[in-house]
């Protein structure tokens, strides 16, 4: 295990050495220099959520989840070739896929939450970031690494309810608390700037060309989507499986996609807002709707596998 | 039943590299594609694309639904792009204005304008460069790389044994999922079920898309039984693996990897000291 945390450190340090040489070769050749790192950072991005999900791990390291065996190998692999041809297919180009006033479905993100929540989380994270780069590879889209580690960390943190063992009720709550306080700030921040356009909706059909203004139902998809998760959680009281699946695949959504979305800050150069309001409720707010739905129906049908074959 | 990638070994120039070695330069493509928005520096990544292919001897039938597909995709995303004028505005503040559509009725109200400015015009050309050379060399990759290599491609890229397996075995699910989807689809659309027109609200229409993605995945997960049991037969990850076949890098792989690892640190370089941002011919500006 030394050995994993040594190659990790090192390979940091690499990346961090080459990066001051570069700015300290500029800098001797022209000392008024202004350096431009947007680009770069998209490298220095996958390596903070790599390090996010490596610190988890090497708190609770001692936990059994992390324990990889050929089921966990079989599921990841699984996991990752589903997501990627999900995402491929209802990413609008093979289907139309439907949206609802300025929301597209995108229901491929079920697949992380459900395989993290299911199998743990190494299975999560790969499910969500190594499928979310096929599906991107298929479609010939392979721009935006950080939302690969945003996707991993869905599933990653749909996967740490495993932590918790036992406690798993006592979780969910807290995990409830935690979501909704999140969602209210972003449906906060929607109201605060109305104004900003929808970077992620694109809708031909309608004829609505550029980046419309988000509308009102868009901008609260986060608190539709809290609301359904907490109606599914009240609903099946009784079964704490669903109800588990559900509220933790609401916080990875918010956090995962939180991740990428403020990552975009620097990336991107967005303002807070822009940030928040253009993409982060335009992307987790349905999603969150899929968590509420599709999450249960893929849990209970898991269930009535297991019975079947026992395992 | 396992659906496979259209490899064969075409004694292709590509395909003489150890595909650790081609994977290397295909990541450094591709993160030095991302670096830059200017059509100089674009055509260069262009040309080393349409390169690869021509060497890789994929003939034109063997691949040209898939060349169709992304070429479609791409050439749509890129002329909605500056229909729009959409995303352009991370990377240039300015337009010149060359004319205005107008259609000459409204739709709800709405008259339909289109803006043609340089800017917009360069700005779709510059993603269909970026897009469309990421895409070619994405596309060779299944058609070049041995499926019996994956597994030990990975590993020899650092990766620890079990999670280069699972990515040999992703690698080799994708197209039989893809082939689960479609015969879903076909039976739920022999039971009335209509993907194209699904109507009601939102919730309603997320819950219409469960007799798609619950059937192929449960069946995916019951399928896997079948495998996890085969691998564990053979003593998967007991001990300390070995790999049936061996990869060696020769010549030529250094040179790959030192040329790639070179294109990448001078691309960085480059885009640090603000080279290769959007650009626009300064005499079509004025």
């Amino acid at each position: 295990m030394d050995n994993t945390l040594r190659n990790v450190a090192l390979s940091l340090v690499g990346v961090l050495l080459i990066f001051f040489l570069i700015i300290w070769i500029g800098g001797t050749i022209n000392p008024s220099l202004q350096l431009d790192e947007t680009a770069f950072l998209r490298f220095v991005f996958v390596i903070i959520g790599l390090l996010i999900v490596f610190a988890v791990y090497w708190v609770t390291r001692e936990n059994g989840i992390w324990e990889v065996g050929t089921r966990e190998v079989v599921y990841m692999s699984i996991g990752a070739a589903l997501y990627a041809i999900f995402s491929y297919l209802f990413n609008g180009t093979v289907f139309a896929v439907p949206s609802v006033s300025q929301v597209a479905l995108r229901p491929a993100i079920c697949i992380p939450m459900f395989f993290g929540y299911a199998f743990g989380p190494v299975v999560g994270f790969f499910t969500g970031a190594v499928g979310n780069m096929f599906g991107d590879a298929l479609t010939g889209f392979g721009l935006s690494p950080q939302w690969s580690i945003g996707n991993g960390l869905v599933g990653f943190i749909s996967g740490l309810v495993w932590l918790f063992g036992e406690d798993r009720k006592k979780s969910i709550d807290r995990v409830l608390i935690i979501s909704g306080v999140l969602a209210l700030l972003g449906t906060l921040v929607f109201f605060l700037n109305r104004s900003i356009p929808n970077m992620l909706f694109f809708d031909v059909d309608a004829g609505i060309f550029g980046d419309q203004q988000i509308t009102l139902i868009a901008g609260i998809t986060l608190l539709i989507g809290f609301a359904l998760v907490l109606i599914v959680r009240l609903a099946f009281r009784g079964n704490i499986e669903i109800a588990a699946a559900v509220t933790w695949g609401m916080l990875g959504n918010l956090l995962g996609i939180g991740f990428a979305a403020i990552s975009d800050i620097w990336i991107n150069g967005f303002s807070l807002p822009v940030a928040i309001v253009g993409e982060y409720i335009p992307s987790a707010g349905p999603n969150l709707i899929f968590a509420a739905i599709l999450v249960p129906l893929l849990v209970a049908a898991y269930a009535a596998v297991q019975r079947q074959s026992g395992r | 039943m396992l659906v496979t990638w259209r490899y064969r070994d075409r004694e292709a120039f590509i395909q003489s590299f150890d595909p650790r070695a081609w994977i290397i330069f295909y990541s450094c493509f591709l993160f030095s594609t991302l670096m830059f928005w200017d059509l100089r520096y674009l055509a260069y990544f262009m040309v080393l694309a349409l390169l690869s292919l021509y060497f890789s001897r994929i003939q034109f039938k063997e691949m040209y639904r898939a060349l169709i597909f992304i070429g479609g995709f791409v050439t749509i995303f890129s002329l909605l792009t500056f229909l729009t004028g959409r995303g352009g505005m991370e990377v240039y503040t300015e337009e010149h204005i060359i004319t205005t559509i107008s259609a000459p009725f409204t739709i709800f109200g709405w008259q339909p304008t289109l803006t043609i400015t340089v800017e917009r015009i360069f700005f779709a050309i510059s993603q269909f460069f970026r897009v469309f050379s990421i895409s070619i060399m994405t596309i060779i990759i299944p058609y070049t790389l041995n499926p019996a290599h994956y597994g030990v491609t990975f590993r020899g890229l650092g990766l620890p044994d079990k999670f280069a397996y699972a990515m040999d075995l992703t690698m080799r699910f994708i197209p039989t999922f893809g082939r689960d989807f479609q015969l879903t689809l076909d039976a739920q659309r022999a039971r009335g079920y209509e993907i194209e027109n699904l109507r009601g609200g939102l919730i309603e229409q997320v819950r219409k898309m469960a007799p798609l993605i619950v059937p192929v995945t449960i069946h995916a997960i019951i399928g896997s039984e079948d495998i996890i049991d085969a691998m564990d037969l053979r003593a998967f990850g007991v001990g300390p693996r070995t790999w049936l076949i061996q990869l060696f890098y020769h010549k030529r792989d250094y040179a790959l990897i030192i040329l790639s690892v070179l294109m990448l640190i001078i691309s960085i370089s480059l885009s640090l000291f603000g080279f290769g941002k959007f650009f626009v011919p300064p005499t079509l500006i004025n």
